[in-house]
């Protein structure tokens, strides 16, 4: 539906604009620049600073051109005498109680109100009064800074906090000449996109607490990068100085232009404030043999060493005998180099990144981000994107509360969504499976009718369920995001085949975003970093097509999964493992076995970026840089590439190069002069990747084509009762802030770290003789860990959420290791 | 004189329902109701009745702009009297509660309205009790509820406190304060009518305007529309105050000579001084010197004369009388009263508040005069609402007609005779 333009002129230039554009907006299209300090794009008019006034035929007084809707025919001037003594006007009283202390602002130098004073103010003031004084550095948050004095009183941050964070936690107190921006009852103001309200303050009232008085901005080195935190991709730009790290910003209509496709301008303040461990004194710089000390040979060397013992290794005891754990947190080009490795160099699909079921693909269209705003109904199933992927949050409530799109939760976990949806279904913990089968039954023509069986299992009162039928039903654009890592057993597949009959039994169109929250948790998946699956989504099963993609000695047969390394490597099968960016000894369940089954191997080597449990007890360490020194691609929730740029120059090998010395090593072809000729390898064997190219990374990046995958395997289906009257069953949840090797103790975020606690329902606090505040030691049948007791009901009964809150908080010790169900019991 | 508003004000007990009834009350819902909505509307734009809160507009055509077919709409009285000099919608809500109510179902039932809010200022609260106890009488009469006199007609009406804040009385802050929000205008266009109350269609009217509607009712707009002059019609409530003998609120027929109301009902310039300046509509306005007391009371005059009627808050001052002082009287009020939402009005009420203070302490610079030209020139029309011109108003209208007032503590403060 294309909105029907108007032609008008500004300054005698002729302008073709959507009809009730403002004046601001249209004006720029012709390169007409019109001051502004209130207005926002994002935030839409508002008018209050008055800096925009322009000149309209026929209109009588000076209009403000942020809040003026242009229409056909009107005649705007914004250079005439009468506007510049307005703006004049206007700039004084801006500026009559502003310090201008801008020799030692943070802002100085990308401050709009320098700028526009330079250009439109007084060279003069006529103030002979004592300026207004207040505190020049009080505490928001412990993240935020805000200098009184400079304030403007434009309300962008406080109109942020309304209409984007939807929370008006930060608001305009008092009135008139006294008026500030503060909080109710001068409360912390540390929501979790706290850190925009930096970027958009025209002045320097919002100051980033760590980057006060850091540096000059004219000084700082800006990198359009990618934040690495989670599988949002949001665009940022990373200043530094002198090979230093300064500040992180969003990339915004501020300092660039915003990535509309991704993050809509804005970051969270994980993004924004948790960059710590990039200087963390826990990096790994050096390789090193446990036991014996830094090797001298340097990175290179040791990983071709290293390389060739597994070589030998599997030369001895098969192919099998080695293999590869992943993370989903490589870039695109690193995850591919390592599967290329073990696929064509050591011969083995013993390959794995995950320890949730998945496959790769999609029976529906894949959705990028932005499609949230054009679906009319989103209906997020195991997905908190409040603590998983804090920038879907902010789309989604940007598409319910002014696009008009409805959201439906369907989780076993209250989440922060909920009361922005207008179908809030809870089901009970472990009951996904037999949930999704009845939606993909209800979609059908079985339909669904009222069932009490149904109830008992899942919770889910019968009429709300048929509702959420309905509207998947009648809806003419649907997107459903899920968090495959949520989703218990294999009920992922059952979930395919809902989209599949969603797609054929719903009146409009259908996609969908896996949202595991993991950075490149796609992008795993597309490149292959899977015992069934080489990259772009092909079985191991299709031998031909392997065989004309990657030669003829390409491994068929399908190889360990993630757990079945583990325990192969307790049995002896496996010889030599290793391990990429990932730390199962904390987050793997077994606990103190499976220290035990990795201590076995012959031969353990962990190729990470910081120091961990893991790299304690291997044998060789290899450094990798990671986000901020490293260059790639990475592939977001919404099947978007983007590219990552480094902020920081560093003196250790790229990923890609030192995979590069190894594949040449073992003999296989890899002359890599930079990560793009990895990209165009990928593009030239990847399916779903062919079009990802350094044009097509530009500005935006580019969404790959859906991954696509009819055959959906069948699902097992389990249900399992409880062992005894007194267990629920084990959901672990995910909280933004966690205190783990990435937000570690000294970030500046601690003061966001929670402790331990366990969430359950008052009817199990009944019967459990459990109450709010209680100290308890949770059992499963594989470990124990203490939490405070807090009855809240944010799941169903028989269910217990346990919020990941920390390395050393020790949950994974509680889960099953088969995968299966993980029952808990308390005690005092 | 032909009253319409005031004739049984001092009635003992009418803000009671059984006086007020008594003396006709409620006798127009009948009439009302047995004519469609559309015509009240035009009943009331035949009789030229045009809102008393300050800006004059036809109320019948206000009425007319609500956003077709859209529901429910809502009606908000705007009862934040807080223009200084204003007290005449005071009297109107303290001794005939029942008035305003029976205005506002009129309002209601041509606007097809169902709940009405009466936003009454903060410091109102006493007259909030007196209209509290009037609702619950016309509730229990059967004058609000459900089906009122078995019309069908339902309407619900509620009172609302304000924090005590002038800006309030502008209307889309008083929506904005009526929703629980911060007291600050809101843009337009969406107009109330379009967008008000909870972004629905709204009317907004001054509580004099709603009482009016009841004589037009029952006396037809002809016998309104008979009273006054031809583009201002029907009768002022005006409340003189100042320096006067008998200062008070005067329901006049519109055009009546302003001498008359200064020298006949308010009964002459105290202690027979001679008249110096006076301010037609309230602090709002700009002031006219006393060759102009001749000038007919109503819009149209007024305005040619260089001033509005406003809120019809008469304030009258004699030759004792510097007018810098009360344009810094003034001043102080505009500068307190600020909502601190735009620029030239936070900033600029402050500023023009600190030389005029100067000034009066007689510690001023010839230069100031000038100074405070230009910023009443920045200010004026740069504003987002119109408190900021109201703001500018006495300041600039001071200076034109008594710049001798200015020159004067000028000079003093030349001659080093500082206080």
């Amino acid at each position: 539906m294309d909105k029907e333009q108007v032609t008008l002129t500004i300054d005698g230039k002729t302008v073709t604009v959507p009809k009730g554009m403002v004046a601001v907006d249209a004006a720029k299209t012709v390169d007409i620049d019109i001051p502004v300090f209130c207005y926002h794009e994002k935030l839409g008019p508002f008018g209050c600073c008055r800096m925009c006034l322009v000149e309209v035929e026929k209109m009588p007084k000076l209009a403000t051109a942020c809040t003026l809707n242009v229409s056909q025919d009107m005649v705007i001037k914004t250079d005439t005498p009468k506007v510049k003594k307005g703006r004049n006007g206007v700039l004084e009283f801006t500026l009559l109680n502003h310090p201008l202390d801008c020799p030692v602002c943070d802002k100085g130098g990308e401050c709009p109100l320098q700028d526009n004073t330079f250009e439109h103010g007084p060279d003069l003031t006529r103030m002979e009064y004592n300026r207004a004084h207040h505190d020049k550095a009080t505490p928001l948050s412990p993240v935020i800074t805000i200098d009184r004095e400079r304030c403007i009183a434009c309300q962008r941050c406080t109109r942020y906090s309304d209409i984007i964070e939807k929370d008006t936690a930060l608001v305009m107190l008092n009135r008139g000449f006294h008026n500030e921006v503060g909080t109710f009852n001068n409360e912390p103001y540390d929501t979790r996109f706290s850190g925009n309200v930096v970027d958009i303050c025209p002045v320097g009232a919002l100051t980033n607490t760590q980057y006060r008085f850091k540096s000059r901005n004219w000084d700082l080195k800006n990198a359009e990068s990618l934040c690495a935190h989670c599988a949002c991709n949001c665009n940022i730009v990373i200043g530094t100085r002198q090979n230093r790290f300064m500040r992180v910003q969003a990339k915004s209509s501020e300092n660039s232009v915003s990535n509309d496709f991704v993050d809509d301008g804005w970051i969270c303040d994980k993004g924004r404030f948790g960059y710590q461990f990039l200087e963390s004194k826990n990096r790994i710089l050096d390789p090193r043999e446990n036991g014996i000390g830094d090797s001298r040979a340097g990175v290179i060397e040791t990983a071709k060493k290293v390389a060739a013992s597994f070589k030998k290794i599997a030369e001895e005891h098969g192919p099998d005998s080695v293999g590869f754990l992943g993370s989903p947190f490589g870039t695109n080009e690193e995850l591919y180099l390592y599967q290329k490795l073990f696929r064509l160099g050591l011969g083995t699909n013993n390959i794995d990144h995950k320890l949730y079921a998945d496959s790769p693909g999609l029976p529906v269209d894949h959705y990028d981000m932005e499609d949230v705003e054009s679906a009319d109904l989103v209906l997020t199933i195991a997905s908190d994107p409040t603590e998983e992927l804090p920038i879907l949050d902010l789309r989604l409530k940007k598409a319910v509360s002014s696009l008009g799109t409805k959201l439906a939760v369907l989780s076993d976990q209250q989440t922060l969504m909920d009361c922005f949806a207008c179908h809030s279904l809870r089901y009970n913990v472990g009951s996904d499976g037999t949930v999704l089968q009845s939606l993909t039954d209800g979609l059908g023509k079985k339909g669904f009718k009222k069932n009490k069986g149904f109830e008992t299992e899942t919770g889910i009162e019968s009429d709300a369920f048929k509702e959420l039928i309905a509207s998947l039903k009648k809806s003419t654009k649907v997107c459903v995001i899920y968090n495959p890592e949520k989703l218990t057993g294999d009920s992922v597949h059952i979930l395919k085949s809902f989209l599949t009959a969603l797609d054929k039994n719903s009146e409009g169109t259908c996609g969908a975003i896996p949202a595991a929250p993991a950075t490149n948790a796609l992008g795993a998946m597309d490149m292959g970093v899977l015992p069934d699956y080489y990259p772009g989504g092909i079985p191991v099963s299709n031998a031909a097509k392997i065989r004309e993609l990657w030669g003829d000695s390409a491994p068929v047969t399908e190889g360990a999964s993630a757990s079945e390394l583990i325990q192969k490597a307790e049995s002896g099968e496996l010889k030599a493992l290793w391990i990429y960016r990932c730390n199962p000894l904390v987050d793997f369940p077994g606990g103190a076995k499976l220290e035990q089954a990795l201590k076995k191997l012959d031969l353990l080597v962990v190729h990470d970026m910081l120091e961990t449990e893991t790299t304690r007890i291997a044998k060789v360490v290899l450094p990798s840089n990671g986000p901020g020194y490293d260059e790639g691609t990475t592939t977001n929730i919404g099947g978007r590439v983007q590219f990552r740029k480094r902020g920081i120059v560093t003196q250790n090998p790229a990923d890609w190069k030192i995979l590069g010395a190894m594949l040449k090593e073992l003999d296989i072809e890899s002359d890599y002069r930079d990560s793009f000729e990895v990209t165009s390898e990928i593009a030239s064997t990847v399916p779903g990747y062919s079009e990802v190219n350094r044009k097509n990374l530009r500005k935006f990046g580019h969404q790959r084509e859906k991954v696509s995958n009819p055959k959906v395997p069948e699902s097992k289906g389990s249900s399992e009762k409880a062992p005894d009257k007194n267990a629920l069953r084990l959901r672990v949840s995910n909280y933004l802030f966690a205190h783990d090797k990435i937000l570690d103790a000294s970030s500046s975020l601690a003061h966001h770290f929670q402790t331990s606690s366990i969430y359950i329902h008052e009817d199990d606090a009944k019967s459990l003789g459990l109450s709010s505040g209680a100290e308890v030691t949770i059992k499963s049948d594989w470990g124990e860990i203490k939490a405070e007791v807090q009855v809240n009901n944010r799941c169903n009964p028989g269910g217990a959420l346990v919020p990941y809150i920390s390395d050393e908080q020790g949950v994974a010790s509680l889960l099953n290791p088969d995968g299966g169900p993980t029952w808990v019991t308390f005690k005092n | 004189m032909k009253l319409f508003l005031t004739h049984n004000i001092d009635t003992k007990d009418l803000h009671s329902i059984k006086v007020y009834k008594k003396q006709g009350g409620y006798g127009s819902l009948e009439k009302a109701f047995a004519k469609k909505p559309d015509e009240i509307v035009q009943m009331v734009k035949d009789s030229g009745l045009r809102g008393r809160g300050g800006a004059g507009f036809p109320t019948g055509l206000k009425w007319s702009f609500l956003a077709k077919d859209v529901f429910p709409r809502y009606l908000a009285c705007n009862a934040d009297e807080s223009e200084p000099g204003t007290c005449k919608d005071r009297v109107l809500l303290q001794k005939n509660p029942h008035l305003l109510i029976e205005g506002m179902i009129l309002c209601a039932y041509a606007c097809q309205i169902e709940t009405a809010y009466i936003y009454l200022r903060g410091e109102f609260y006493d007259l909030a009790e007196i209209m509290d106890k009037a609702l619950e009488e016309a509730y229990e009469a059967g004058y609000l509820g459900a089906n009122i006199l078995g019309s069908g007609m339902n309407l619900e009406m509620y009172t609302h406190l304000g924090a005590g804040a002038y800006i309030c009385g502008e209307e889309s802050a008083l929506l904005n304060s009526l929703e629980g929000m911060r007291g600050e205008p809101r843009l337009k266009p969406p107009f109330p009518a379009v967008e008000g109350l909870y972004g629905k269609p709204t009317v907004v009217n001054n509580v004099e305007t709603l009482c009016a509607v009841v004589p037009i009712m029952n006396e037809g707009p002809e016998a309104y529309a008979a009273v006054g002059t031809e583009k201002s019609k029907g009768t002022k409530l005006v409340s003189v105050s100042g320096h006067v003998k008998k200062p008070g609120n005067y329901e006049i027929p519109m055009g009546l000579p302003t001498r008359d109301l200064i020298y006949d009902l308010a009964g002459g310039i105290r202690d027979d001084n001679e008249l110096k300046a006076w301010i037609p509509g309230g602090s709002s306005v700009p002031m006219l010197p006393a060759s102009l007391v001749d000038t007919p009371y109503d819009y149209e005059a007024i305005a040619a004369a260089g001033s509005m009627l406003g809120s019809g808050a008469l304030i009258v001052m004699d030759h004792t009388t510097n007018v810098v002082e009360e344009a810094l009287r003034l001043a102080g009020f505009y500068m307190h009263e600020s909502c601190g939402k735009c620029t030239p009005c936070r900033e600029g009420t402050r500023w023009l508040h600190q030389i005029l203070s100067d000034i009066h302490l007689k510690k001023g610079k010839e230069s100031n005069i000038a100074l405070l030209e230009d910023i009443c020139d920045n200010m004026s029309f740069k504003c987002f609402c119109p408190l900021g011109d109201a703001a500018v108003a006495p300041v600039i209208s001071s200076i034109q007609n008594f710049r001798e007032d200015y020159e004067e503590l000028l000079n003093l403060a030349k001659a080093g005779t500082a206080s």
